[in-house]
């Protein structure tokens, strides 16, 4: 007995260290031996990679969406290319570039496309050879990049470039993106740290990320295509749809009560009961920075500070100039009650067709003149007549992440009470419905239960 | 003879809890944004020190930097000298502890 025992150990060992040894990156003695010369060493083991990355919403910024309303069905909508009141702006109509100095002199090279994985040499969503090798694999593939090296610069023909670490040792590190890699980018959209989405996956605020998840866990790519849900405000996706149940199933809870609701409730509404990060900007309206740059009026929470809207969602949106958010209703038989970040936005809307239009942020960055950003904008789309009034849209952004501890989702009372989360009649609940759902009779004898047990 | 007993016991223990009773500090929190213009890794890499330049007044700060997350982004150099940060810090005996450490420039 003592000698099977001492030979599955030894079994055990080996399969780990043979398990370990073969995490390692198969081509890191090639690179060691012949440097890196961006893609094209990658594709000596990963041939037409590149070319399929170009593709992806990654690199193209953009996609075909059939889930949103007003939409055409031959046109890809996305990053660059929306306008919408978080960002005001697109790759196309900010593109990266050298503002104009400022009262104080000082300029910056700067865009929304600075969170593109390419060199800006070629254009967001390119095709070509050249626009293959312009891709930056190291960016979310090395554990080793030194992000300071991956920066806007104007080159001595004037062309603004962004710099990437092409190094060996990056190179010689090469394996799953960890968070840090997708957070160079998903952190700081939408002009700060944490703003847009408000959530943070650190193991304090999220319990996939407590439990050593990282993205690329869920969002388990194929062939640089990443599986998303469906925000009511995330257009661009690679054509694969994911949810909870995809690794939680149908009915995931011990207590069938729990899994009596997840016909009609989402994951979501229990389970991430807040969210975070702006929830009102104001484009008309530039404040000045101490460094002398201006900056959109932005009001901001922390993560975990904001309490969501709640409201049925069938999975399509309603896209209008001065609403995008969730379609559904209770007797639709498509939708559940999801929780949803609610933003609301100022910008400019023309006048003459009540279309929302968008900013070049280069001129009210460096003096505050936002009318000047409008008109760029207008002339990079070719819109000749135009004019400009200031008006709000609202914005309701899916809240997927930051999980929260089993101790911190929702319960009965939180919910099912006069003063509860739910705004029952808003969901479409009679007064006779809501009489009982806000009786705490339902689950009494229940909670009582768990009570006495846990005192 | 009871009574005088539980008394003596009950003094005791009011004197040794008086003993032990730490005196509370409470952390005065401060906000700014400034450049930094140094940045010191501690050499076990579980704190560091970056000493930012105030935007309004031009003083240089110190803050002490010890979550992970800031730490990470400051070895990698996502965060390097020159960057404009948001910091919000806990003054307390002398020094001024980050509690968030965040650039200033999003997309």
């Amino acid at each position: 007995m003592l000698v099977i025992r001492y030979v599955a150990a030894f079994l055990g060992v080996v399969l780990l260290v043979a398990t370990s040894q073969a995490k390692e990156h198969e081509g890191k003695e090639y690179i060691q031996e012949n440097g890196y010369k961006g893609p094209e060493t990658c594709e000596e083991c990963h041939p037409g990679t590149a070319k399929a990355f170009l593709e992806t919403v990654h690199w193209k910024h953009a996609s075909k969406v059939d889930y949103v309303d007003n939409l055409k069905a031959d046109q890809e909508y996305g990053m660059k290319n929306r306008i919408y009141t978080m960002c005001n702006a697109n790759d196309i109509i900010n593109n990266l570039k050298e503002i104009p100095a400022n009262e104080a002199g000082k300029t910056k090279i700067t865009g929304c496309n600075t969170c593109h994985p390419g060199d800006h040499t070629v254009d967001v969503g390119s095709t070509g050879p050249e626009a293959e090798q312009a891709i930056d694999c190291l960016i979310c593939h090395s554990g080793k990049y030194d992000f300071s090296k991956r920066k806007p610069v104007k080159r001595d023909d004037g062309k603004v470039v962004m710099t990437q670490d092409r190094s060996t040792e990056a190179a010689m590190n090469i394996g799953r993106p960890g968070i840090k890699n997708c957070m160079v980018c998903h952190e700081s959209a939408g002009g700060g740290a944490l703003f847009k989405r408000g959530f943070a996956m650190t193991k304090d605020a999220d319990v996939h990320a407590a439990k050593g998840f990282i993205c690329v866990d869920c969002h388990s790519v194929k062939n640089h295509r990443f599986p998303t849900g469906k925000d009511p405000n995330n257009w661009a996706n690679d054509g694969i749809y994911m949810t909870c149940a995809g690794c939680h199933n149908d009915k995931p809870h011990k207590d069938e009560d729990y899994n009596r609701h997840t016909g009609y409730v989402a994951c979501q509404t229990c389970h991430i009961p807040k969210t975070g990060g702006a929830f009102a900007k104001d484009f008309t309206k530039w404040v000045k920075l101490d460094n002398g740059f201006y900056e959109p009026a932005t009001l901001n929470k922390e993560v975990n500070e904001t309490a969501p809207v709640y409201a049925w969602y069938n999975l399509t949106v309603s896209n209008t100039p001065h609403f995008i958010g969730p379609k559904g209703s209770r007797s639709d038989g498509k939708s559940k009650i999801y929780p949803f970040k609610v933003y609301q936005g100022k910008a400019y809307f023309n006048k003459l067709d009540g279309q929302l239009l968008g900013m070049d942020f280069a001129e009210p960055m460096a003096t505050g003149d936002t009318l000047a950003g409008v008109a760029c904008a207008a002339d990079t789309l070719g819109i000749k007549k135009y004019e400009p009034v200031p008006g709000w849209q609202t914005t309701y952004f899916g809240s997927n992440h930051q999980v929260a501890p089993k101790s911190k989702a929702l319960t009965c009372a939180n919910c099912h009470a006069i003063n509860g989360l739910l705004n029952f009649k808003e969901l479409g609940y009679g007064d006779k419905e809501i009489e009982k759902l806000v009786s705490p009779a339902i689950y009494f004898d229940k909670v009582l239960k768990i009570q006495q047990e846990n005192e | 003879m009871n009574k005088i007993f539980s008394v003596v016991i009950l003094l005791a223990v009011l004197v040794v809890s008086s003993l032990t009773r730490v005196p509370s500090v409470s952390a005065e929190e401060a906000k700014m944004v400034g450049e930094i213009s140094k940045i010191t890794l501690a050499a076990d890499g579980k704190s560091a020190t970056a000493i930012l330049k105030d935007t309004k007044t031009g003083d240089s700060v110190p803050i002490e930097i010890k979550d992970e997350l800031t730490l990470d982004k400051l070895k990698d150099k996502r965060i390097v000298e020159g960057d404009e940060i948001r910091c919000k810090f806990d003054k307390q005996d002398g020094k001024n502890n980050s509690k968030t450490f965040v650039k200033t420039a999003g997309c």
